[in-house]
């Protein structure tokens, strides 16, 4: 049986463990979330999210599985189409994308009526691409034109077409992107401006949004930022809920399905599912667990980096790893108001298609990575025996 | 290795920075949950839970023959929020002609105009809560949410509708001042039937604790309400809605006739003390009577003549007059100190008995017995008043009695002149409900009984509780004053000053009165200052009384102001109503006229039902041949013939002579189709009997009468 079951999911087994853990959640804590969305949407059949998240994660779970098969030297090879792909389709969505929530984030997949955020592809492509050109250029690391501008400019690029539909987002895949090239051992003074740069960037751009009117996405976040620099005074009504359901969760929870804050909480099923899940299963049972599963996740890429010895399956996984854990922090300082309001799911928990089955494609990556830097080990004891 | 280990430290700095961000959030949770825990559970109870109130239904109050007097029904307030979010400029634009039209159309009080300009111009002001229409009706509630606007609902149309819960009385204006009310928040004004009984009609509150989800929805919070509410209970009241239908016309007419101020009547059922009917008619402002205020209870005022019962009853008990002493009372006045007392007639009675002094009405007559037995001994006099329970209270359950006032010698208003003065009416004060009570009491053989308004409280029709009738003094005088009294009562209306009143079918007893009294603010003196007031209280019938009743109008100003010709008619009028209602009262009378009968008019029909009539009514009938399920018939001065009506399976039967319910059963039934036109029997049927019948033929049925 064991035997079996190494032969068909290859890779870290811990990493498999934590995708179970998070899949356990995701689906309690979504069944629970959607009551309110199912009376509003679906006339009061709750079982239809539950149904609907099931197959979403069943699907995540194939294409894992599918993707740690293939050799991490195919990601290599195909990370420049990715990013190239990726760009092409950002700057598509941003002239045609279908306007959701006033922000053109989607792109409906012709034919499927399936959409898809193209910044959860760009974000893998552009980690898969930085992991490539930082294995590659590790040589000649502080030279300016041969590794620095050909790693700054499609971080530049990528974050600049996300950056109108979705500021957290382009923010969060602009940090991810400087650990990324801090690891990757680019000169921490070279950061420190290019962040510098950014961060002004980011200020001019905030800035000039609020002298423009409040409607549309500019009003949002600045009334996001402004509700979270007031504090309690003008604490908004998102905040308020979800800090009534982390703190009436108490240590062990309400008990599943007994969360009364679903009701009063937007987005209970994706930006606020982990105040949902203290809300029903508390601290101890809940909050640690969670917060736990996505440390051991960072650890489980760091092991990696340690046993790689080769660069790119080592920056590659570190990226990765990244990527989901970055976001997976945000999102839970936002439910526990740590962090203004910004709209982030809690990777492979929340429901939500598109970012379920991107986060996929990240996790499958690692595992073939893993399972690669294992190979490559044997191979190369094979070599010097 | 050197580039290895570069790579890993920066990866162990990293770990270390999300390991710190990660008890970061967790020291979050804990700081949330323990430090600031209670403050925001309390607020989620704020936030999330309220009581919400469950209105009972309220009782419904009924006549003693259980029709409905009061009953609640639910009307709705029509609201606009004309600033809604969700109203855009290009929905109310769009809609607002055809809106307009609409409500035009189901009102009928304002042109399309003028709702838009109302609408538009409260939009423009930016009023949330504009009042459009106040007691609409449920169906009209349901077309209203179908109008252009107002069917996108609360927020995209700023349709907002309250429901509020409306007494009725179906019976307009019938009693309405004895049904009463209460105002909405309790505030102290309570009045009638409604107002005293209020603990038992409105119920108890329910209440339900409901949770807040989004959305604005409110979901109870637990299977069972908090509080369960308690439907009112049923007030089952006396009155008869028939008899105070009459004794209402009846007062109108009359006070219409003399242009009075107000009057009332009251009719009371003798042995039980309940209340039939009452009605208290005032002219308003615009010169319509209603009830407004009510006299019969409320109002104390001198009973004039009506007062020299008790008077001439308290000489009799004590001994001191027999009904055939005489008295003289000279030529109609006598001087009482500086006061005049006259009689109405003319020249004065001379020496007259007892009897003819209270038939007659006589002022002279019955102050100068009273002074004349109880000068010197007033006290004697005022106290067997008192024993007859006059100067107490009925203790009325419906608020607001007026209370008697009879003074005892020594106190600061008794003068020279008070007994002579109390004896026939004046210096004293009562209220009409307290003037019949002790008549009634007389009526009922000295047994003084509590007016009672209402018999029973039901639930459902099941009952609760059940009012027994109160006695309020077993005895107020020996039978034999009782009989004297009877006697002279029924005096008035065989010889004395009511003559108007005497019928051949049943016997009145009773006694009029005409008493001129002081306006309510300006005292006795000038002219117009003067109010008189008519009146008439006795029982019928008066070998066996059943009811007594009063009548009193106030302030008739036409010349004509005897208490037998204002208030004696409605009198008339209300016990001729009652003794043609009441057929026990009329036994002997059915009896002396029963002697010959002949046979009524039947139609032609079911023999079986026939059968059952005859026999209820003790009717022969005479059978020729042998009868089956149908019937001809035919009245002869002495009997009915029967003879058998042949019903022959696909031929058209003879329905003609037949009432409309047997020739419906038998055509249907035989597969034809009905046309009727017309009332009464079948005069005519349009296909002759003996055709053959075809399915669904058509068939039609004159009818009429005679």
């Amino acid at each position: 049986m064991e035997e079996r079951i190494n032969k068909l999911f290859k890779g870290d087994k811990i990493i498999w463990g934590v995708i179970v853990l998070l899949t356990i959640f995701s689906l309690l804590a979504v069944y629970s979330s959607t009551g309110t969305l199912a009376y509003k949407k679906m006339g009061g059949n709750t079982t239809y999210y539950l149904i609907r998240h099931g197959v979403i994660l069943a699907i995540g779970i194939f294409i894992i599985f599918i993707t740690h098969l293939v050799p991490y030297r195919y990601y290599f090879r195909l990370s420049y189409l990715f990013l190239f792909l990726s760009i092409l389709l950002l700057a598509l969505t941003l002239v045609l994308g279908t306007s959701l929530n006033q922000a053109a984030r989607w792109l409906t997949l012709p034919g499927l009526g399936f959409t898809i955020q193209p910044s959860d592809f760009a974000k893998l492509a552009l980690i898969m691409y930085l992991a490539r050109l930082l294995s590659l250029k590790q040589g000649k690391i502080r030279n300016m034109n041969e590794a620095l501008t050909p790693l700054i400019l499609p971080i530049v690029l990528v974050c600049a077409l996300i950056l109108p539909s979705n500021l957290s987002t382009a923010l969060i895949v602009f940090a991810t992107s400087m650990i990324v090239l801090f690891i990757g051992r680019i000169p921490f003074k070279f950061l420190l401006v290019f962040g510098g740069i950014g961060l002004l960037v980011l200020v001019l751009f905030i800035g000039g949004a609020i002298l423009l009117d409040r409607e549309g996405r500019i009003g949002t976040w600045k009334n996001r930022i402004e509700n979270f620099v007031q504090g309690d005074s003008g604490e908004n009504y998102q905040v308020e809920q979800a800090k009534i359901a982390v703190a009436t969760g108490g240590f062990f929870g309400k008990k599943p399905g007994k969360s009364t804050q679903r009701n009063f909480l937007p987005y209970p099923y994706s930006d606020f599912i982990f105040a949902i899940i203290i809300e029903e299963y508390g601290l101890i049972l809940g909050a640690i667990p969670l917060v736990l599963a996505y440390l051991i996740l960072l650890y489980r890429g760091g092991y990696m980096v340690q046993r790689a010895n080769r660069t790119f399956p080592a920056f590659l996984a570190i990226g990765l790893t990244l990527l989901i854990v970055f976001q997976a922090f945000i999102n839970m300082a936002v439910a526990v108001s740590l962090f203004p309001v910004t709209g982030q799911t809690l990777p492979f928990v929340s429901m939500g298609g598109s970012s379920l089955l991107f986060t996929s494609v990240a996790f499958g990556i690692m595992l073939s990575v893993s399972r690669g830097i294992e190979k490559d080990l044997a191979n190369d004891k094979q070599q010097v025996n | 290795m050197s580039l290895k280990k570069d790579i890993i430290w920066r990866v162990g700095l990293i770990y270390i920075t999300f390991f710190i961000a990660g008890l970061a959030i967790l020291g979050r949770v804990f700081y949330l949950q323990v430090v600031e825990g209670e403050k925001w559970s309390v607020k989620e109870q704020n936030l999330n839970l309220k009581d919400f109130i469950i209105q009972p239904n309220r009782g419904n109050i009924y006549d003693s023959e259980n029709r409905v007097l009061a009953t609640s029904v639910p009307f709705y307030e029509i609201r606009m929020d004309l600033r809604s979010n969700a109203l855009t400029s290009d929905v109310f634009n769009k809609g607002i002609d055809e809106l307009s039209l609409q409500l035009s159309r189901l009102f009928g009080d304002k042109t399309p105009g003028q709702y838009k300009n109302e609408l538009v111009t409260a939009r423009r002001k930016g009023e949330r809560y504009h009042l459009l229409k106040r007691r609409v009706t449920y169906t009209q509630l349901k077309k209203l949410k179908s109008f252009p606007i107002f069917q996108l609902g609360r927020y995209k149309g700023g349709f907002i509708y309250a429901q509020d819960n409306r007494r009725i009385l179906p019976h307009k204006g019938l009693t309405a001042r004895t049904i009463g009310y209460t105002t909405k928040n309790n505030s102290g004004n309570i009045v009638g039937i409604e107002g005293a009984y209020d603990y038992w009609l409105k119920g108890v509150i329910g209440v339900r604790l409901m949770q807040k989800l989004s959305g604005n929805v409110w979901m109870p919070v637990n299977d069972k309400n908090e509080v369960e509410p308690r439907d009112g209970q049923d007030i089952i009241t006396t009155l008869d809605i028939n008899i105070q239908d009459v004794a209402h016309q009846a007062l109108l007419k009359q006070l219409l006739i003399h242009n009075a101020h107000h009057g009332t009547v009251v009719l009371m059922e003798v042995q039980t003390g309940e209340v039939r009917a009452i009605v208290n008619l005032e002219k308003d402002k615009k010169g319509n009577y209603r009830e407004i205020y009510n006299y019969a209870i409320g109002e104390s005022t001198e009973p004039g003549s009506t007062f020299k019962l008790p008077s001439l009853m308290v000489a009799l008990e004590d001994g001191f007059i027999e009904l055939g002493d005489s008295i003289d009372t000279g030529n109609g006045e006598v001087r009482f100190y500086d006061k005049t007392i006259r009689d109405s007639h003319k020249g004065g009675y001379g020496v007259i008995t007892v009897k003819e002094v209270f038939e007659n009405s006589s002022n002279v007559g019955v102050s100068k017995l009273i002074d004349k037995y109880y000068k010197g001994r007033e006290t004697d006099f005022i106290n067997r008043l008192y024993s007859m329970n006059l100067n107490q209270k009925l203790g009325l359950e419906i608020r607001g009695e007026g209370v008697p006032e009879i003074k005892y010698p020594g106190d600061p208003l008794w003068s020279g002149i008070s007994l002579p003065m109390m004896s026939h009416g004046y210096e004293i004060r009562m209220t009409p409900m307290q003037i019949l009570s002790f008549y009634n009491a007389v009526a009922n053989n000295g047994k003084m009984i509590k007016p009672k308004f209402v018999k029973e409280i039901r639930s459902h029709g099941k009952l609760i509780k059940k009012f027994p009738t109160v006695v309020i003094n077993p005895s107020i005088v020996s039978s034999r004053t009782i009989n004297d009294a009877k006697i002279i009562l029924e005096g008035v209306i065989e010889n004395g000053t009511a003559r108007n009143l005497k019928n051949d079918l049943y016997k009145i007893a009773g006694k009029t009165g005409t008493a001129q009294i002081a306006n309510k603010n300006k005292g006795y003196g000038g002219y117009h200052n003067v109010q008189y007031q008519a009146s008439f209280v006795g029982y019928f019938p008066a070998d066996r009384p059943r009811y007594s009743c009063i009548v009193v109008v106030n302030a008739p100003s036409n010349s004509v102001y005897y208490g037998n010709l204002v208030a004696g008619p409605v009198f008339k009028e209300i016990a001729d109503k009652v003794y043609a209602t009441n057929l026990d009262l009329q036994k002997n009378q059915l009896l002396a006229n029963n002697e010959k009968h002949t046979p009524p008019f039947s139609k032609n029909g079911s023999w079986e039902d026939l059968q059952i009539i005859l026999r209820q009514m003790d009717m022969d009938s005479e059978v020729s041949g042998t009868v089956e399920d149908w019937v001809i018939t035919a009245s002869t001065d002495s009997t009915i013939n029967i003879r058998n009506l042949l019903i022959q399976e696909k031929l058209v039967p003879n329905v003609v002579e037949m009432g409309l319910k047997d020739a419906v059963f038998l055509l249907e039934n035989a597969g034809m189709k009905v046309i009727v036109r017309g009332w009464g029997k079948v005069r005519s049927q349009s296909i002759p009997p003996g055709s053959v019948i075809s399915s669904g033929m058509r068939i039609v049925l004159e009818m009429s009468f005679g």
